[in-house]
């Protein structure tokens, strides 16, 4: 029998069109068979990682020597100090794995690598028609609705002289389409928990919705066949967002529960707030936004390199320019390096509190972070001109995630050599564990591919 | 369809004998009413029946089920699956698949008919069927017989094409957006400034907009009628609509913009710029206003200034070396700290030089403004480090002062500073309660207003004239303003505003152009395209953007009523070679141009029906290349358009040249003038030096060539480090990389030099874009098999290649019909067999593992074989195969070869470096085996054609010459220009147009004005049930 299902089925597979619905699919929002969605946090930084930093400094000599050799390794965390930079997280190394190895060449890398790292492709620059596949936080949304299917947030550009606002994002539901996101904590806060601060706009929005549904539904029942279908189509497409408003709206005690304070200083954008001030009201909101259950994946350029830094300690009197740092800078006598280490030293001091804040929540028999990971990475490799030969990932995992990984240090065999994993490998894992069984996510690594060296699918080791 | 007599077709007997008893004995009743009954007894037409028998159930009954398929049980499947199987018959039947073309024993067509009808009867009634929605799909255009089509047979079919609401396109929405936007983007082109259509980088203007009408990125045609909004779609629309009501509200504030918005918002916005002129007066003036105001009591009226003393800056690290800072440029400092630093410096430096006390009397002024204490260490740091970079870009004073405000105002502002200054207030302070003071006060004046009918009807209209282009009904302005209404009274002026921009944007009207036939109905139930939507669908077939005047006025005035008003239109608009477009903003980003001034939908018809521009997006690797690939690509594209524009330009033999040309553009601007120019001035310099001892020279010989290098700009080399009193010793550098390049071009004697230089820099020193930048890409050569350091480069192009025929033959098209890492010859194969050779392959069956085996001792050809020939692949491959591999005379790359690389570490010979100027070949090179580029073709109807092919050349040479491959891209530029497929009743429009393009002498315009003007085109007829 056809329906209206099959009938969008064969009119978007026909012509080959694109599947535009990572958003709408969210709003079904079924829970999944063990009642809780996994939930994923991807946040970007700019200005490369250096791989070397990630060591721990506790190594024996025996292991510090295949480190700098970049040969596999596997060691325990428990047994041994992080670095200096990542001491936040010293409490919950038994939820944390340090993944060195990985390697990203398919993506842009060099200063920028726009959605490309997050797809594993080349994004030839930021033009559209280079976002060649929905990225892997897209492809996870879709796994794991919510009403908003997916948020991204960023802290991009110069927030000290415009208010960022909506900006384009680096996320993207499909090939060739560029998400937005938002790029500072006071629009974000008011786009997010809108059924909460501003009820009367939603009101307007389902006004308008609601006139357009019974604008089209009069235009439909003049018309026969194809062309029918056309405008139900439409008006189901209405139906559908009314729905989610409506999902929003019945959540908003909920929302009103969990939403967070954001300080006057963000107001208008918050031109003169600091960075720490900016990092830690994203991260505030960020938490919230997956706390409400408004959405299971974020998506947070954390910076970028037009993201000024200001008020960094140490550098509190500083304008920094990133894109200076990486190329050796220094500022109020502070070296390069040493800015490079406070930078990321906040960062992971706000991918603590996430991982603290979700760890308060109770879910089922244990907490929101059981069913969480977090990823903190590069966007363009191993350095500030990185050619992604080494992508290191700081992951923290919850207890219920699918990934055996957690509590160690593990360095996976160097780039073009047998064994070797590239972030399709690793988008691949993430994927296959959560119920999507793509073959091999993302383009291949064409150094792997001269050599004829496996390359295709999930790291089995951390599926195990 | 008979209707009296039907027969069970149930518990059919293996007996063909007792299967005819069956249909004979039973009761039969009718059709209608065994739909009516089901879940009932099923049964079969018996005429049907009798049809099925004769020519279907020996191989489809139980024993044989040919392919899984048993029609003799039909009754015995549930409605669903029964339903499924009617519908594969469905479309067997209809595209004459069945019986096998082998079979001679074929029903006629009679029989056929009936069968189908009975088929449709059937799944119809079940609300079913599936056929008519396949029949719309791009991949079921050549479903339709070819020679039925042109057969003229059914020619006296009148052609129509379905009413139709049409999804816009991802041009089209681009194009819609920047008019609303008003954006219109420029090139320089030839040294001229040109306004172009299609530049939607939108520089400068901040709306995120994104484009939810992507088409799908098939060769072929992509934008066809069978696409429809979905929740996707309207959703990212949500979002657009809401950046663009900001927008056009903010771009109202000009007042003919949207007068209707500035007369309602206008007051408002009155009082913002009145607030706003205060703000910014105040800003710049108010100390002079205070200590005027306050006079002796001013400076006890200051906060207490505490200095910041911040650590003095440190330059040397802990290890004794110096730090290194960041350059001026890039200290992160932002305009305002940097404009208020010049302008300290300006007020308190004495005699241009620097002091303390200068600082001090800074930071005090900017502390008294209100600064924070981190802006003021940030401004004090940045004065103390780059004082010398300050003063020597100190920019000149600006000498436009404003105009003070009107006395009245000077009066209001004076008021409010004497009532709201307190003691220790900074100047911010106060500035924040006079503003808060003046705004509460303009509020409660507009509160006391209300939006009138008036102003409520004018911008309904205005918007529906704005959005969707045209004014709206009385009964949409009725309704429009009730909606404005209950929206003002909740949410105010402005977002009401807001709202009601959205909610037009959200029309379907907006998203979908409207094609509905209007007026009187001729014999065969057609009515003429409206005249205003005969002007969109005449405008967006050739364009994408909306009417324009001419087209809108002849809409408006009657002139767009017959067949010859359609063609005076489309002449006017195929000979308009005024406007320019951007064709591919990606080949842009790679840095190589990409526009046309002809229609930019006539040159993309054949750029996505070859499907060239899909090289893009393939990720290869240099070092198989040997080389920089990435730019290589986008050149590759862009010369590939450039090809195929001056094809289209010339209007001769179109297809037989793009099919058969020998003559192309590499490494070339398109602008021979130019070209030669460059390459000229590139021997200037390499004859100036070539004598002297060049490699030798140092910093001071090379000074002593200063006039020289100050006339004739030499890469890498700036005349202002060689004019040093040390010479130009820093310079030598990109001197020699410079000259080392030229030698390599024209070292052996070549009249021409390739117009590069392989030293790094951003100046535009040789070949240039018609746009103006540098000419990117020289590596392109290699895809041609030309050895840039032996090339007597063509300055006048298009020119002979050797080993090239036609655009099939070209880099871009090679690449594009290739994988990551190797040939694909199957999907070159299927490229020419459905595109040029009207034939359908169907899908790769699920069941199928479509992956040729890797195999590092054989070339592709062999491993093709191996994986296609057995029987179950053969079938289909055998209609790709031997067209596609007789391209495996060109590697991935599309370079010529005679060998094939045996790529595998096993087999490699020698490492080539991974770093080298473009005129190196760095690829590794690997054992090889002989290449056999032998095929045959099959297919083009032309006994003269058909037979055993020898390469790639002989193939594309065989089907420039055949009348079916014309006819297969005439029925392609009938898909894309009608956004639909061809049905027997287009017959004659397709005739026509073949015979348009024949008797024109090969001119595709003919074609396009046949089509246009056709009956498929001018011609609409409601769907009916």
């Amino acid at each position: 029998m056809k329906t209206r299902r099959d009938f969008l089925k064969s009119t978007a597979l026909g012509a080959g069109a694109l599947s535009l619905t990572p958003y709408l699919s969210a709003f079904g929002a079924t829970a999944p068979a063990n009642g809780f969605p996994k939930r994923f946090v991807f946040i970007r930084k700019s200005n490369g990682e250096i791989p070397s930093d990630l060591a721990l400094p506790t190594f024996s000599a025996a292991d510090k020597a295949l480190d700098d050799k970049k040969q596999a390794l596997e060691v325990d965390l428990d047994k041994h100090e992080l670095p200096a930079w990542l001491q936040s997280l010293e409490k919950h190394k038994a939820n944390l794995c340090i993944l060195q190895g990985l390697s990203s060449r398919m993506s842009e890398n060099g200063h920028f690598s726009y959605s490309s790292v997050m797809g594993a492709y080349k994004s030839n620059a930021n033009s559209l028609s280079g976002i060649k596949r929905a990225t892997i936080d897209f492809e996870l949304a879709k796994l794991f609705p919510s009403p908003f299917g997916h948020v991204e947030l960023s802290l991009l550009g110069d927030y000290t002289k415009f208010r960022t606002g909506i900006v384009s994002g680096y996320s993207a539901s499909g090939p060739h389409q560029r998400n937005y996101c938002y790029a500072d904590p006071q629009t974000a806060y008011n786009e997010l928990f809108r059924a909460v601060t501003n009820p009367d706009s939603v009101d307007s929005d389902n006004a308008m919705l609601t006139f357009l549904e019974n604008d089209e539904s009069f235009k439909e029942k003049i018309l026969q066949g194809y062309e029918k279908l056309k405008l139900s189509n439409h008006i189901h497409s209405i139906e559908s967002i009314q729905a989610r408003n409506k999902k929003l709206s019945q959540m908003a005690g909920s929302i009103a529960k969990y939403i967070p304070k954001i300080g006057k200083i963000h107001a208008d954008g918050g031109l003169t707030a600091s960075s720490p001030e900016k990092q830690a009201a994203m991260t505030d909101i960020l938490i919230a936004a997956l706390v409400t259950g408004l959405t299971n994946v974020v998506t947070y350029t954390i910076d970028e390199l037009s993201t000024p830094i200001r008020g960094l300690p140490g550098n509190e009197a500083d304008r920094i320019s990133i894109h200076s740092i990486g190329h050796n800078g220094s500022y109020s006598g502070v070296s390069a390096n040493k800015i490079r280490d406070n930078i990321r030293t906040g960062h992971i001091r706000e991918v603590a509190r996430i991982v603290e804040g979700l760890k308060a929540v109770p879910e089922g028999k244990g907490t929101m972070f059981d069913n969480t990971m977090i990823m903190y990475f590069p966007e363009g490799g191993e350095g500030h001109h990185g050619l992604g030969i080494e992508a290191p990932f700081v992951i923290l995992a919850g207890n219920n995630c699918k990934l055996d990984m957690t509590g160690r240090y593990i360095r996976l065999p160097f780039h073009a050599t047998e064994g070797h994993k590239t972030i399709g490998n690793w988008y691949t894992t993430l994927l296959n564990a959560h119920g999507n069984p793509i073959k091999h996510y993302g383009d291949l690594d064409l150094d792997m591919s001269r050599l004829k060296l496996d390359q295709m699918g999930a790291i089995s080791r951390f599926t195990a | 369809m008979p209707s009296t007599a039907h027969i069970t077709f149930l518990n059919r007997l293996p007996i063909k004998s007792n299967f005819l008893a069956a249909f004979t004995l039973t009761a039969m009743i009718s059709a209608s009413k065994a739909i009516a009954a089901e879940p009932a007894k099923f049964q079969v037409d018996p005429v049907a029946g009798q049809i099925l028998e004769q020519y279907c159930i020996d191989c489809h009954e139980d024993g044989t089920e040919k392919g899984d398929v048993r029609l003799d049980n039909l009754a015995e499947l549930t409605l669903d699956a029964r339903l499924d199987m009617m519908n594969r018959m469905h479309e067997k039947v209809h595209f004459e698949e069945m019986p096998p073309k082998k079979k001679k024993d074929q029903p006629t067509e009679q029989e056929r008919k009936q069968l189908e009808n009975w088929l449709a009867e059937i799944l119809h009634a079940n609300n079913a069927s599936k056929l008519e929605d396949k029949l719309r799909m791009p991949n079921y255009g050549n479903k339709v017989d070819h020679d039925k089509l042109f057969s003229g047979k059914y020619k006296d079919l009148p052609g129509y094409t379905p009413d139709r609401r049409w999804l816009i396109s991802e041009f089209i929405f681009d194009a819609k957006m920047n008019s609303l936007l008003e954006y219109t983007g420029q090139r320089d082109i030839d040294g001229k400034r040109y306004k172009v259509i299609g530049d939607n980088g939108r520089n400068g203007v901040k709306v995120n907009l994104t484009n939810p009408f992507l088409l799908p990125t098939q060769s072929g045609v992509r934008y066809y009628d069978t696409t429809t909004l979905d929740g996707g779609h309207l959703l990212t629309m949500l979002t657009n609509a809401k950046e663009l009501s900001a927008f056009m509200i903010s771009r109202a504030k000009n007042k003919t913009y949207l007068p209707a918005i500035y007369s309602i918002m206008g007051a408002e916005w009155e009082q913002d710029k009145i607030l706003a002129d205060r703000a910014t007066y105040l800003n710049a003036n108010i100390e002079p206003l205070l200590v005027d105001l306050f006079k002796d009591k001013h400076d006890s009226l200051l906060p207490k200034f505490v200095a910041t003393k911040p650590a003095p800056p440190v330059t040397i690290g802990p290890d004794g070396k110096p730090l290194n800072l960041p350059g001026f440029d890039y200290a992160g400092m932002s305009v305002e700290d940097r404009d208020q630093i010049w302008a300290a410096i300006r007020r308190y430096s004495q005699d241009g030089k620097m002091d303390e006390s200068m600082i001090v009397k800074s930071e005090r002024d900017w502390f008294n403004f209100g600064l924070s204490e981190r802006e003021l260490i940030v401004r004090v740091n940045f004065m103390r480090i780059y004082m010398d970079e300050f003063f020597k870009r100190m920019p000149k004073p600006n000498t436009n002062v404003p105009k003070p405000p009107a006395e009245a105002e000077l009066a209001v502002m004076r008021a409010a500073l004497l009532k709201h200054r307190k003691a220790g207030d900074n100047y911010i302070a106060v500035i924040a309660k006079c503003m808060t003071e003046w705004s509460d006060g303009f509020r409660s004046e507009r509160e006391k207003a209300s939006i009138t009918e008036e102003q409520i009807s004018k911008l309904v209209d205005q918007l529906f004239t704005k959005i969707i282009e045209r004014a709206p009904t009385s009964e949409e302005q009725a309704e429009y303003a009730t909606l404005t209404k209950s929206y003002y009274q909740k949410i105010g002026s402005e977002e009401t505003i807001h709202k009601l921009i959205q909610t037009i944007i959200l029309r379907t009207d907006f998203v979908y152009r409207q094609e509905f036939g209007e007026g009187n109905a001729d014999e065969n139930g057609r009515k003429m395209l409206s005249p205003r939507d005969a002007s969109y669908a005449l405008a967006y077939a050739l364009t994408d953007s909306s009417p324009d005047k001419e087209l809108a006025a002849a809409a408006s005035s009657g002139r767009l009523n017959t067949r010859e008003d359609y063609g005076r239109e489309v002449l006017r608009m195929l000979k308009n070679r005024s406007q320019y477009y951007i064709v591919d903003d990606a080949v842009e980003r790679i840095g190589s141009d990409s526009f046309t001034n002809m229609p930019i939908r006539k040159l993309r018809f054949f750029r996505e029906f070859f499907g060239y521009p899909r090289a893009l997006p393939i990720f290869k690797d240099n070092k198989r290349f040997g080389g920089d690939y990435i730019t290589v690509s986008g050149r590759a594209v862009s010369e590939a358009d450039m090809l195929v524009e001056r094809i289209l330009e010339q209007d001769t033999n179109v297809i037989e040249t793009l099919l058969g040309t020998e003559d192309f553009y590499v490494f070339h601007s398109g602008n021979n003038e130019e070209m030669a120019k460059s390459s000229a001035y590139v021997r200037k310099i390499y004859d100036y030096f070539k004598d002297k001892d060049w490699r030798n020279f140092d910093g001071l010989k090379l000074k002593e060539h200063l006039a020289f290098l100050k006339e004739n700009e030499v890469r890498g080399v700036n005349p202002d480090v060689v004019a040093k009193s040390t010479g130009g010793k820093e310079a030598l550098g990109g001197f020699i990389s410079t000259m080392s390049s030229y030698e390599d071009l024209l070292g052996k004697g070549q009249a021409n030099a390739v117009p590069f230089s392989s030293t790094p820099g951003h100046g535009k020193t040789e070949g240039q874009t018609r746009t103006g930048t540098q000419l990117r890409g020289p590596e392109i050569a290699k895809c041609f098999n030309i050895d840039l350091k032996n090339w007597n480069y063509p300055t006048t192009q298009p020119t002979k290649m050797e080993h090239r025929k036609g655009i099939l033959t070209h880099p871009a098209w090679l690449i594009a019909f290739a994988a990551n890492t190797e040939t694909d010859p199957v999907r070159r194969g299927k490229w020419v067999r459905e595109k040029l050779l009207a034939g359908s392959i169907p899908d790769v069956p699920v069941t199928v593992d479509a992956v040729i085996p890797e195999d590092h001792h054989n070339t592709m050809r062999t491993r093709l074989d191996k994986k296609t020939k057995e029987e179950y692949c053969w079938g289909c491959h055998e209609r790709m195969n031997p067209l596609g591999l007789s391209f495996e005379m060109y590697d991935d790359f599309g370079r010529y070869r005679t060998e094939e690389f045996l790529e595998h570490p096993d087999n490699l010979i020698k490492k080539m470096p991974d770093k080298g100027p473009p005129q190196d070949d760095l690829r590794d090179i690997y054992k090889t085996l002989p290449v056999d580029a032998k095929g045959q073709l099959v297919g083009t109807g032309d006994p003269n054609l058909d037979g055993d092919i020898k390469d790639a050349i002989d193939l594309t040479g065989r089907l420039a010459k055949s009348t079916r491959v014309r006819q297969s891209i005439i029925r392609y530029a009938f898909r894309y220009f009608m956004g639909r497929n061809e049905t027997l009743s287009d017959s004659k429009t397709l005739i026509d147009a073949d015979l348009a393009y024949v008797r024109n002498g090969g001119s595709f315009d003919a074609v396009i004005y046949s089509l246009l003007t056709s009956d498929s085109f001018i011609y609409r007829k409601p769907i009916t049930n």
